[in-house]
């Protein structure tokens, strides 16, 4: 039997719930990792991930395979991270710290503690759409052309919040960048 | 390809010369070879990228939590959204077999109202409906149009 995603998602249009939780065995891990990347917690990503899937489920038999599943879900969970930032306020610098993982931090100095600390707040900073991209970019693999499809705007505004964003890191950072040039 | 230049390129492909366009790439491994100034930002442009990508790599997903998804996920689903262009396709589908007698009835009732107005087995009616109106229609006259036997007067 043919178990693509995009034959999951046939048989998903016809209210298949067995296919259905295949499709969100395989891609739950990769969208709470997304989610929790943009949104920086932990729970919010959960709730995100869950109405991802969720939308996956009540939409399907409107679903056309005009993208890639992985895409279309990246982008439905991009747009509800963005939503959430839009409704509630950054998080705060103390929240952004704890979603560093402690483990690879523990045997390390202090120093390098402090600035794994810096870096998380420096991006938690970021407006909304800068911080997408940046993640998108760097932890997808994505090519700029796949970042805008996913946040749904041309290349050249992709460029555009990326130059900025890093722009506004380097200006926050500068210590950092220069503590891993003498390391 | 100047200073101002090769750090917009460098912010938008990152400092992996290889996601470059072609085009520029060239242009760049020669500044970078000629320019002291470029050179550093080159460097710069390295350890953010490096940086970013093992700050967001670290925040790597816990089974726990993908865990709790799924079986959040495992519960009753919601309704399905269906759109207006699959409604054929559903009506076909339907099960119809509890109503196959009455459907079959309907069925007889329409075919059977038919054959008898495409025979003419109706004109009989029609005839008899045309001549009780004009029975009635005459009974009535008189007592309607006729002038008062007492004073003469016509209604």
């Amino acid at each position: 039997m043919d178990d693509s995603d995009e034959a999951l998602m046939a048989r998903v249009a016809r209210g298949d719930e067995r296919a259905f939780r295949e499709l969100a065995r395989r891609h739950v891990p990769a969208m709470l990792g997304l989610a929790r990347r943009i949104l920086g917690n932990a729970t919010d990503a959960e709730d995100v991930a869950q109405e991802a899937m969720l939308r996956v489920w009540t939409h399907a038999p409107r679903w056309q395979p005009l993208a890639l599943l992985r895409t279309w879900l990246s982008r439905v969970v991009v747009n509800l991270c963005l939503d959430r930032k839009r409704r509630a306020a950054w998080v705060e610098l103390e929240a952004a710290g704890e979603i560093v993982d402690p483990a690879p931090l523990a045997g390390e100095s202090a120093e390098a503690a402090e600035r794994e600390r810096l870096l998380a707040a420096a991006i938690a900073d970021l407006p909304a759409r800068q911080r997408a991209a940046i993640v998108l970019s760097y932890t997808e693999g994505m090519s700029n052309a796949q970042v805008a499809e996913i946040l749904d705007t041309t290349v050249s505004a992709v460029e555009t919040l990326l130059v900025r964003g890093k722009q506004n890191l380097r200006r926050t950072l500068a210590t950092v960048i220069d503590g891993d040039k003498e390391k | 390809m100047n200073n101002e230049q090769f750090q917009s390129f460098l912010d938008r492909h990152g400092a992996d010369l290889g996601r470059w366009p072609e085009a520029e790439r060239a242009a760049a491994e020669r500044l970078i070879a000629s320019d002291r100034q470029a050179r550093q930002a080159f460097e710069a442009a390295r350890r953010l990228d490096a940086a970013l990508a093992r700050h967001l790599q670290a925040q790597a997903t816990d089974a726990a939590a993908a865990a709790r998804v799924l079986t959040q996920l495992g519960g009753e689903l919601p309704r399905q959204k269906m759109p207006l262009w699959r409604l054929p396709v559903v009506l076909l589908n339907w099960q119809f077999a509890p109503a196959w007698p009455r459907l079959a009835a309907l069925g007889a009732c329409a075919v059977i109202g038919f054959a008898i107005g495409i025979t003419g087995l109706d004109r009989r009616i029609d005839r008899l409906d045309g001549q009780s109106a004009a029975a009635s229609s005459a009974g009535i006259g008189p007592l309607v149009f006729e002038p008062e036997e007492l004073t003469g007067a016509r209604p």
